[in-house]
């Protein structure tokens, strides 16, 4: 079952980083890390977690493995994490908040909605914490190597 | 080089990548370390997603240039090169002409064939309705109404600057395409198949970069693409919504 979810998702995110005109030779990372990220999401979600802090921890997982494979792959972290959020976006709860609104079902519409937008910000959290993180590590690990150098 | 060489140079290279969607703040250090490389100490960029300020603020000499970027769409491989680029113009020491010949060359670098882009593009997302959990006549539908919608997004794209236009036309086109295909039936769950199909466009890339500007502290920037995102959402809600709503209220039809 996990790996079938895997499987749909990492054609998906292959799918989308030619959609977004990724480097060839970054097309199965990128796909791996789409991949990942949904997996973790899926998980905790039929643990019962709510839906915006599954997305939190699918989105660490991508940014922490689109860290990895951009010094696998020398390539800027960019090009792993822009198709790898792809399958945690909330396309289904932005449709269903809309047909709430049409049907005018607000309090439903307001409640999906919201979840929605919490989701959304949760992804991009996920995303700056490992960034800002690898960056405070590489600015700590070039001072210490410039302190070496001195002595 | 010359001072207004460098800052063309710059200046081209943080165009290219904010053209191709990059991060606000990568465009903005990849002109400072430029220039800085190249012993401009006092320069500043000023990034936004719509154009960009680059000044050398030396007095008596200050130069400034002003870009304005009209149109984005998200080029992963143009943002790599540029990159790379970069890396090498930092490092070495590159004359004038080859400089803006290489960035030329990487400006003009040809995507996927758009058959190849289309094929896989459908497929990803005919894969989504199956992780949205459809079923697999949704599959083979969300398959070739998204291949559809992507034409009509290419195309009207073409002719017009607004993404409003090419976002609702094209999510018009999904869902009535969605629902002829249920009452056809070749699928089981329209809405399984709108999700699926409509995935290319939702701005969600949009959003998190968004989002990541403004924590990061490009305040300006991090709305401009916010509201950016938004726009397309609501193009998207007004051209799925329109189509649902005229199906339920003159059609008579249901939804889920």
């Amino acid at each position: 079952m996990i790996l079938k979810q895997f499987l749909f998702s990492f054609i998906s995110t292959v799918g989308f980083s030619v959609f977004f005109n990724a480097p060839r030779s970054s097309l199965l990372y990128a796909g791996f890390t789409g991949g990942c990220g949904w997996v973790v999401y899926y998980i905790l979600k039929s643990m019962g977690y709510a839906a915006p802090f599954a997305s939190l921890a699918g989105a660490i997982v991508v940014g922490l493995l689109g860290e990895l494979f951009a010094r696998v792959d020398k390539k800027p972290v960019t090009a792993f994490v822009v198709p790898g959020i792809v399958p945690l976006v909330p396309g289904y709860g932005m449709y269903l908040a809309m047909v709430g609104l049409i049907n005018n079902d607000y309090d439903s519409a307001i409640q999906i909605g919201t979840e929605t937008i919490l989701t959304g910000g949760a992804i991009a959290m996920g995303i700056i914490i490992v960034s800002s993180l690898a960056k405070i590590f590489k600015s700590r690990k070039t001072i210490i190597l410039h302190s070496m150098k001195k002595q | 080089m010359l001072k207004n060489e460098i800052l063309q140079v710059a200046i081209y290279s943080g165009e290219i990548m904010l053209k191709s969607g990059a991060e606000t703040y990568r465009v903005e250090d990849i002109i400072e370390r430029m220039c800085r490389s190249k012993g401009l100490d006092d320069v500043n960029s000023f990034v936004t997603p719509t154009g960009m300020f680059v000044s050398d603020n030396k007095t008596h000499e200050a130069t400034a240039i002003i870009k304005r970027v009209k149109n984005r769409k998200i080029d992963l491989d143009k943002i790599s090169q540029v990159n790379n680029f970069a890396r090498s113009f930092i490092s070495g020491d590159m004359p004038y002409e080859d400089a803006i010949e290489r960035l030329n060359r990487i400006d003009n670098t040809p995507k996927f064939h758009p058959v190849v882009t289309l094929l896989l593009t459908g497929l990803a997302s005919a894969f989504f309705t199956l992780l949205f959990g459809g079923m697999f006549p949704d599959f083979i539908a969300a398959f070739f109404i998204s291949m559809i919608s992507i034409g009509v997004f290419w195309s009207i794209d073409r002719l017009s600057d607004t993404q409003f236009l090419s976002t609702t036309a094209s999510s018009v086109v999904i869902s009535i395409c969605s629902i002829l295909s249920y009452k056809m039936g070749l699928g089981t769950s329209f809405d399984m198949i709108i999700v699926g199909a409509v995935m290319p466009l939702v701005p969600g890339v949009a959003l998190t970069n968004g989002i990541r500007d403004l924590i990061s502290g490009d305040i300006l920037s991090g709305i401009a693409r916010v509201f950016e995102a938004v726009m397309i959402a609501v193009s998207i809600a007004v051209g799925v919504g329109s189509v649902l709503g005229f199906w339920t209220g003159i059609m008579g039809g249901s939804l889920i």
